[in-house]
């Protein structure tokens, strides 16, 4: 039952005292989650304008970059793959738990996981290349590849960038393994899947940076 | 969308995306990442970063629209969500907007504190003639340069001072010998004291010795080759090589903390 162990099935599960019925506390949860996406598109929106800043005032910096190959667009566009992926499984937890498909529900939260995890793998290969390389930032910067002083402002804006949006991912992946406890408790159903459906929007959102980072970094010289 | 069924209204009225349309949206979604990664094989110039931004939003277009249900949802959490990227824009404007236009504002300013050709001596000079080098202007120059100019140009004089990184055009690298805007000379120096150029500002508040001084040092700094004033050119500066005290030629001579206050008053 609901008290002691905090774990209540969905058929049982009753709204917070100060909302009128279930459906009201799920819109004002879910508004609630898109104005945190505006934070987040506001503080991401710091580093896309310092990108772009950078862009103007070093056009010399992008072509070095691009041209020296100093990041792997395969590996971009690997992410970039793993990553929708990822939504698009989110999506059908989602909709899973709308429609009580329990056993859906926690097989495409799993997937959702492991494609995450296959996401920070790839990440860390990136990572690990460019720390053994010594492309790195500022004064970091010591690749016998290439001497400029563009280039070290780049893994500057490129570290920044997707270190942040990586934490993001962390985040996901442990929220996400929240769901799934949650779900194997039978918690989420046609009447209650509030926690999957915001949890749904932020791990869209995370794609949503994904997609413009991938062209900004990868692809455009 | 013939996926929401009615019985559990009660509750969470929701449209449910169908897995036929969650599968073609991320059918989009994969085509898309292809045609962006096929575009960038081509160099279309200026038109490669534009058709880039156009296929990643459509995307994320797609994604808000379906994966996260904006299309069905209440337009309200749409216009909550717009707002972020109105503000994002205006970030954008704001930023250009300043940093673009910096130089001007420079010039503009200084232009309206300082009339020209009064920019002069408020001090007498302690040489005879300021406009030829000795060791005496060299060091003062050199402290001068420590104090006032290293910022920007960078303590060797390479233009890389830490401030470098925030200017357009770059600052002059001292150490390299070519691509003068205003030459090598040292009245050609002491001129771009005097006016600025560019991102750097007049320093036309230093007295007329300082700024040789600073010229003098600066002329150092690089390869030894560059050339000597002449008659000509010291006349062209508004030096009379004949009289002594150098500057500006005499007429006009208002001491610029004067002007800086007059244009303060006047408004």
């Amino acid at each position: 039952m609901a008290h002691g162990t905090g774990a209540v099935s969905h058929l049982e599960r009753h709204h917070a005292h100060h909302f009128k019925n279930g459906h009201e506390e799920f819109e004002a949860c879910k508004q609630g989650m898109w104005i945190f996406l505006v934070t987040e598109v506001l503080f991401f929106s710091g580093m896309f304008v310092a990108y772009a800043v950078l862009r103007v005032f070093y056009p010399d910096m992008m072509h070095d970059v691009h041209h020296h190959k100093i990041l792997d667009w395969r590996m971009g566009a690997l992410n970039t793959v793993v990553l929708i992926t990822s939504s698009w499984t989110m999506a059908r937890a989602v909709s899973s738990s709308q429609r009580g498909e329990h056993k859906n529900t926690v097989g495409f939260l799993w997937a959702t996981l492991l494609l995450a995890g296959v996401f920070l793998v790839v990440k860390y290969f990136e990572y690990s290349h460019k720390i053994h390389e010594h492309i790195l930032p500022g004064a970091q910067y010591a690749y016998e590849g290439l001497t400029t002083a563009k280039v070290p402002i780049f893994m500057s804006v490129y570290f920044v960038m997707t270190g942040i949006h990586g934490l993001h991912v962390v985040i996901g992946m442990g929220i996400i393994y929240y769901l799934i406890r949650r779900a194997n408790r039978n918690e989420f159903g046609p009447k209650y899947f509030t926690p999957v459906e915001i949890t749904g929007l932020y791990w869209h959102f995370v794609d949503l940076v994904w997609i413009y980072l991938f062209p900004l970094l990868y692809l455009v010289g | 969308m013939s996926d929401h069924h009615s019985e559990h209204h009660s509750d969470q009225q929701h449209h449910v995306l169908s897995n036929s349309m969650a599968a073609r949206i991320f059918g989009a979604l994969l085509v898309l990442t292809v045609v962006t990664v096929w575009v960038a094989q081509f160099d279309l110039g200026a038109w490669n970063f534009t058709v880039a931004m156009l296929v990643a939003s459509v995307k994320a277009t797609l994604v808000c629209l379906f994966f996260m249900g904006l299309k069905y949802d209440h337009k309200e959490n749409t216009v909550i969500f717009s707002t972020s990227f109105i503000f994002m824009t205006i970030f954008m404007i704001l930023t250009f907007g300043d940093l673009l236009t910096r130089g001007d504002v420079y010039v503009k300013d200084m232009k309206k504190i300082i009339p020209d050709g009064a920019v002069a001596a408020q001090t007498k000079s302690k040489y005879e003639s300021p406009w030829l080098s000795n060791a005496e202007l060299v060091s003062h120059g050199k402290e001068l340069f420590a104090a006032q100019c290293v910022t920007c140009h960078g303590a060797g004089g390479a233009g890389n001072g830490v401030a470098a990184a925030g200017l357009n055009p770059k600052p002059r690298n001292f150490t390299v010998g070519e691509g003068w805007k205003n030459g090598r000379k040292a009245s050609a120096i002491f001129g771009t004291l005097t006016k600025g150029l560019n991102s750097m500002p007049a320093f036309a508040s230093l007295p007329p010795d300082d700024r040789w001084a600073l010229s003098h040092y600066v002329r150092t700094l690089g390869p030894h080759e560059s050339e000597k004033d002449s008659a000509d050119d010291l006349k062209k500066a508004g030096i009379d090589a004949s009289g002594s005290g150098g500057g500006s030629s005499g007429e006009k001579q208002i001491p610029v903390d004067a002007a800086i206050e007059f244009m303060s008053v006047s408004g």
